[in-house]
C-alpha cells in the first residue's frame, strides 16, 4: 500500500492517521491470517487443551493408553461427522443420524446374534440398509421438497421408534467375537509405521503438486522453506501419532477406518464430479441447476452417503459396546453437527472440509475424555461443550473477511 | 478554509491481498453536482464507492477523503450515512416480504409510546416522501415484492433520501430498468440536484451520463485518467478515455451465412404459478435457423424471460408447448435435459441464477462440463485448467487468478464468466437473456464479436434484450413480445425502426403470428 502525499491537516495529524491506519491494517491482516489458517488455529487449540489436561491430571491424560482410547472414542463421531459435513456443505442438515445409528447398530446386532450372519455379509448389508434409509430422507428433501430439518426430525423420532420396536427395548447380546473385533483390534507396529510413511508420502506429493499447480495458475507460490517446514511439522505429528499408538497396542481399527475415510472423502470432495457438485449445490442451488446439473440427484446421493456413514458408526458402536443397545447413538447427530461447525463448515452451505470436521470431532472427544478423567460432573461437561461450540462459531463470524 | 468541493477523494489506493484494485484515484464533487463515474468492467468504480461509503472502513485503504474540507475517517457504513453519504448498491437490497414503508424505515422505525412501532406515522411519512418524489402511485403498505424491479429501484432511492442524503451514490441503478423507469429515475436525480443533493452516478449507459452528469471522471485499470465538465465532452471522448482508443462502431455487424431451420418452438404457453388464470406467455411459436441471431425485444415484464426459461426447461410453473430440434420433438423438462441436447441459457439474474459465489471463477466456468475431464472417476485438473485458462483469455475476464472466488470479480466480469460457462457445453442453440447487462462498451463489443464468431461456426443464438439499439445492431431477425403474446417477427433490414418495434410491442393481436 503506498502512502499518499501531504494532505491538509498538519504533520502530527498525518502521523496519527497513518498510525491508526497501520493498526487497523494489522488487525485486518490478523483476521485474514486467522481465516486462512483456521485449521492450524484449531490444531494449536487442541495442543493447548491437551497441555491443560495433562497439567490438571498430573500427566495421566497424555499417556499412550489414554490417547489411544481418546482416538477410539472420537472414531464413531468422526465417521458420522465425515458424512454430515457433506450434508451441511450441500446446504442441508440431518438430525436423524443418531436414531439411524441406533437402528443400524441394532440391526447389526440382530443379524449377528439371531441370524449368525458372517461379518463380511453383515457389514455391507447394514451399510446398504443405512444408505437406503438415507435415500429415503434424501428423496423427501430433494424430490418432494420438504425441508431437511423437518424430514430428518421426523426420522429422528421414527427411526428410534423402529429400533425400540425391533429390539423390544432390550439390549441384544452377546454379539460374536468377530464383530467385537471391529472395535477392539489393532494394527500392529510394522503395519502402523508403514501406514505412517504412506500418509506422509501422500502429503508430500500433494504439497509439491500444489506448488507446481499454483505456479501454473499464476498464484503466489510460498517459499519452498515454508512448505518444507510444514511438511517437517506434519512428519513430526505423524511420527508422534503412530509412535504413541504403537506404544500402546497399535492403531485401533476404528481409527484406521476414519483415516481411510478422511483420505477417500478428501479426494472425493476435490477431485470427483460428485464432490465438486456438492459445493456448487450448497453455494447456489439455482445457478447450479441452471448449469444443467441434476441437483436433486446430488442431494439424494449426499443423504445416502450420510446414511451409509451412520450405519458404519452403528456397527462400530455395537462392536464397541459388544451389544446392540436400543439407546445407542442418542444425541449423536448433535455431536456430529458440532464437530463440523467447530471444524469450519459453513452452516450456509458451500464451504467445509472433512479434515476440519475430524479436527472438530477430535476437540469434542478431547473435552469429553479430559473432563471425565478430571471427574467433572456431566452437567458441567455439557455446559462447557455448548460454550465451546458458541465460541468457535463466533470466532468464525468475527474473523470472516467477507461481509 | 471552506473548500469549493463537498467531497474530495485524493490518491485513493486499495488492494486485495496484494492485487491493486485502486491505484491513486482522485474524485471531486461540488455541492449539488452530479458526477458521472465511468470506466470499464473491473476499473474500480464500485470499489471506489465502497471506500467512500465505508463498506471498506477507514484504514483498509490508502489516500485521503475530505468532506467539506475536513478529513473523513468512517469506520462503518453507519458513520458515513451520518454525515450524509448514502450508497445504492449494484444489487438491490430490499426485503421483499416487508412493506414499502417498512423497507424505507428499516432500522429507523418511528416509535410510539412504549417502544412499539408507530405504523400509522410510518405509513404517512413514507407516503409523503414518495409523493414528494413523484411516486405517489406506490402504495406504501403493500409488500415490496408486488412492485417490479424498476419501481423497487425507485423505492431504494426513496429509502436513501429518507436518510437525509447529501451525497447519493448510484451504482448502475438502471441496469434492470425499462426506458420509462430510467426516465423517471433520471428526472428524480435532476430534482435532487435542484434541491442541492450531490450525486455520483455510475453507469455503462453513456447516454444517461451525458444527460445527467455535470462532470465526468474516468478511471481505467484502477488508475485515474482524468475529469472534465460534461459540456466539453462527447460520449466518444468518454469511450476513448475509458478504453484508451477510438471506437467508431459499437456494433460490429458481420455478414454470415444463414442455413436451414434448426430449432422450433411451437405454442409455448406459461401460466403464472400463483394465478393460473393469468398467462405470462401466450401461445408463442417461432423458428430459428442455423447461424441466425434472433433478437427478442419487448418491454420489461412482457414475458420474454419466462418464454426462454420454458424453452430451457427452467420455468417454475405450469407450462406447455413443443420444442423441436432438427425437426424432431425433444423433451426439455429440466435444464439438464436441455444442456444435454445442445441448448444452453445465460440467465438474466446473474446473482441469483448465474454464479456460485463461493466457488472460484474457473470452477464456475466448468460447472456444467465437469464430467468431460474425468479419467477413472477423477477430475484431471490439468485438462480442466487449460480449458479454464482458454475461456478466461477468450472473453478477457479480468481476474487475479482462476481460483479467485467469482464473487470478488467486478459485475461485468462475472457476467463474462457466466457466458463462458454456458459456452463450454458447445451448445447448438444459445439463449442469452440480457447478455450485456452491466458490461462496459469495450466488453460489449467483444461479446458481440464472440456471438458473430459463434454463429459463423454454425451456432444459433436467441438474444433477449431490452436495449433496442443492441437488438437492432446485431440481430438478423427480431421477435417482439408484448404481454406474453408474439406481436411481431421482423427481418432486421433497413426498413426496421425502433418505432416499428415499439408500436408492435404495444399493439395487441387477436391471433398469434
Ligand atoms: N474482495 C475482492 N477481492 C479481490 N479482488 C477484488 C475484490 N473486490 C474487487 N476486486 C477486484 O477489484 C477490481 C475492481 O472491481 P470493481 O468492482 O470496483 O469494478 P467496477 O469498476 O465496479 O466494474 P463493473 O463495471 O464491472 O461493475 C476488479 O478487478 C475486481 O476483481
Ligand atoms: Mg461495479
Amino acid at each position: 500500500m503506498t502512502e499518499t502525499t501531504s494532505i491538509a491537516p498538519g504533520p502530527d495529524a498525518i502521523a496519527a492517521a497513518q498510525g491508526e491506519r497501520r493498526r487497523t491494517l494489522k488487525l485486518e491482516h490478523f483476521k485474514g491470517a486467522f481465516a486462512r489458517y483456521k485449521i492450524l488455529a484449531l490444531v494449536v487449540a487442541i495442543a493447548i487443551i491437551w497441555a491443560l489436561f495433562t497439567e490438571l491430571t498430573q500427566g495421566d491424560f497424555l499417556t499412550a493408553r489414554n490417547l489411544s482410547n481418546l482416538l477410539r472414542q472420537m472414531a464413531i463421531n468422526g465417521m458420522v461427522a465425515s458424512g454430515m459435513v457433506f450434508v451441511i456443505i450441500s446446504g442441508e442438515i440431518d438430525l436423524s443420524v443418531g436414531s439411524l445409528l441406533g437402528l443400524t447398530g441394532g440391526l447389526a446386532a440382530i443379524f449377528d446374534v439371531t441370524y449368525h450372519l458372517p461379518l463380511f455379509v453383515n457389514i455391507p448389508l447394514v451399510m446398504l440398509l443405512g444408505a437406503l434409509v438415507g435415500a429415503f430422507n434424501g428423496y423427501w428433501v430433494a424430490f418432494l421438497r420438504v425441508p431437511s430439518f423437518i424430514v430428518t426430525l421426523a426420522g429422528f423420532l421414527a427411526f428410534r421408534g423402529v429400533v425400540l420396536g425391533l429390539t423390544g427395548g432390550v439390549t441384544i447380546a452377546p454379539v460374536s467375537s468377530a464383530l467385537i473385533a471391529v472395535s477392539q483390534s489393532y494394527l500392529p507396529d510394522v503395519a502402523g509405521y508403514a501406514l505412517g510413511v504412506l500418509v506422509f508420502a501422500a502429503l508430500a506429493v500433494s504439497a509439491l503438486r500444489s506448488r507446481t499447480k499454483r505456479a501454473e495458475y499464476g498464484l503466489p507460490v510460498p517459499p519452498l522453506g515454508v512448505d518444507l517446514g510444514k511438511l517437517a511439522v506434519a512428519a513430526v505429528v505423524i511420527a508422534g501419532f503412530f509412535a504413541i499408538l504403537d506404544a500402546y497396542r497399535g492403531v485401533p481399527l476404528p481409527v484406521l477406518i476414519v483415516l481411510v475415510l478422511l483420505g477417500l472423502f478428501t479426494v472425493m470432495a476435490r477431485r470427483t464430479v460428485f464432490g465438486r457438485r456438492i459445493y456448487a449445490v450448497g453455494g447456489n442451488l439455482e445457478a447450479t441447476r441452471l448449469s444443467g446439473v441434476n441437483v436433486q440427484v446430488v442431494k439424494l446421493l449426499v443423504f445416502m452417503l450420510m446414511g451409509a456413514m451412520a450405519a458404519l458408526a452403528g456397527i462400530a458402536t455395537t462392536a464397541r459396546l459388544a451389544a446392540g443397545s436400543p439407546s445407542a447413538g442418542t444425541g449423536q447427530e448433535l455431536d456430529a453437527i458440532a464437530a463440523c461447525i467447530i471444524g469450519g463448515t459453513s452452516m450456509r452451505g458451500g464451504a467445509g472440509t472433512v479434515f476440519g470436521a475430524l479436527i472438530g470431532a477430535l476437540i469434542i472427544a478431547t473435552l469429553d475424555n479430559g473432563m471425565s478423567m478430571l471427574g467433572v460432573d456431566t452437567f458441567w461437561q455439557m455446559i462447557v461443550k455448548g460454550l465451546i461450540l458458541l465460541l468457535a462459531v463466533w470466532l468464525d463470524v468475527a474473523t470472516s473477511t467477507r461481509r | 478554509m471552506m473548500s469549493e468541493y463537498l467531497l474530495e477523494m485524493r490518491g485513493i489506493t486499495k488492494d486485495f491481498s496484494g492485487v491493486k484494485a485502486l491505484d491513486g484515484i482522485d474524485l471531486r464533487v461540488r455541492p449539488g453536482e452530479c458526477v458521472g463515474l465511468c470506466g470499464e468492467n473491473g476499473a474500480g468504480k464500485s470499489t471506489m464507492m465502497k471506500v467512500l461509503s465505508a463498506v471498506y472502513p477507514y484504514g483498509t485503504w490508502g489516500g485521503t477523503i475530505l468532506w467539506e474540507g475536513r478529513e473523513l475517517r468512517c469506520a462503518s457504513i453507519r458513520e458515513s450515512e451520518d454525515v450524509g453519504i448514502v450508497i445504492i448498491h449494484q444489487e438491490l437490497m430490499l426485503i421483499p416480504q416487508l412493506s414499502v414503508a417498512e423497507n424505507i424505515f428499516l432500522g429507523r422505525e418511528p416509535r410510539a409510546l412504549g417502544g412499539l412501532i408507530d405504523f400509522d406515522r410510518m405509513i404517512i411519512e413514507a407516503s409523503k416522501l414518495l409523493a414528494g418524489l413523484r411516486m405517489g402511485h406506490i402504495n406504501v403498505a403493500m409488500p415490496v415484492s408486488n412492485y417490479a424491479g424498476g419501481e423497487q429501484q425507485l423505492i431504494e432511492i426513496a429509502k436513501a433520501l429518507s436518510k437525509n442524503a447529501r451525497l447519493l451514490i448510484l451504482d448502475e441503478p438502471t441496469s434492470s430498468l425499462t426506458k420509462s423507469e430510467t426516465a423517471i429515475l433520471l428526472r428524480l436525480v435532476q430534482d435532487l440536484k435542484a434541491r442541492g443533493t450531490a450525486c455520483v452516478y455510475i453507469s455503462h449507459k453513456l447516454e444517461e451520463i451525458e444527460e445527467i452528469a455535470d462532470t465526468v471522471t474516468v478511471i481505467r485499470d484502477g488508475r485515474y485518467i482524468g475529469d472534465a465538465p460534461m459540456r466539453d465532452m462527447t460520449t466518444g471522448d468518454i469511450i476513448r478515455m475509458m478504453v484508451g482508443r477510438d471506437m467508431s462502431n459499437l456494433f460490429p455487424r458481420e455478414e454470415h451465412p444463414i442455413g436451414e431451420v434448426v430449432f422450433e418452438a411451437i405454442g409455448i404457453t406459461c401460466l403464472d404459478p400463483e394465478n393460473r388464470e393469468r398467462r405470462r406467455v401466450d401461445n408463442v411459436s417461432f423458428s430459428l435457423r442455423k447461424g441466425e441471431i434472433l433478437g427478442v425485444a419487448g418491454l420489461v415484464g412482457a414475458g420474454r424471460t419466462e418464454m426462454v426459461s420454458a424453452l430451457f426447461g427452467a420455468y417454475r410453473g405450469p407450462h406447455s408447448g413443443e420444442v423441436r430440434l432438427d425437426g424432431k420433438r425433444i423433451s426439455v423438462r429440466t435444464p439438464q435435459e436441455a444442456v444435454r441436447q445442445g441448448l444452453c441459457m445465460v440467465p438474466e439474474d446473474r446473482k441469483a441464477h448465474g454464479i456460485v459465489p463461493g466457488l472460484g471463477v474457473g470452477y464456475n466456468i466448468t460447472l456444467s462440463v465437469l464430467g468431460d475431464f474425468t479419467t477413472a472417476g477423477l477430475i484431471d485438473e490439468n485438462r480442466e485448467f487449460s480449458v479454464i485458462g482458454e475461456a478466461i483469455r477468450r472473453l478477457r475476464i479480468k481476474t487475479a487468478s482462476p481460483v479467485l472466488p467469482i464473487s470478488n470479480l467486478s459485475g461485468g466480469n462475472q457476467q463474462k464468466a457466466v457466458i463462458s460457462k454456458m459456452l463450454e457445453p458447445r451448445p447448438r442453440v444459445l439463449i442469452l437473456d440480457e447478455p450485456t447487462r452491466g458490461v462496459d462498451v469495450g466488453a460489449k463489443y467483444e461479446i458481440y464479436r464472440l456471438m458473430f464468431a459463434l454463429v459463423r461456426d454454425g451456432m444459433s443464438i436467441i438474444m433477449v434484450s431490452s436495449e433496442l439499439p443492441e437488438v437492432m445492431g446485431i440481430s438478423d431477425r427480431v421477435l417482439v413480445i408484448g404481454e406474453g403474446e408474439l406481436r411481431g417477427d421482423f427481418i432486421n433490414d433497413d426498413t426496421l425502426t425502433q418505432e416499428r418495434i415499439l408500436t408492435a410491442a404495444i399493439t395487441p393481436t387477436r391471433r398469434a403470428a
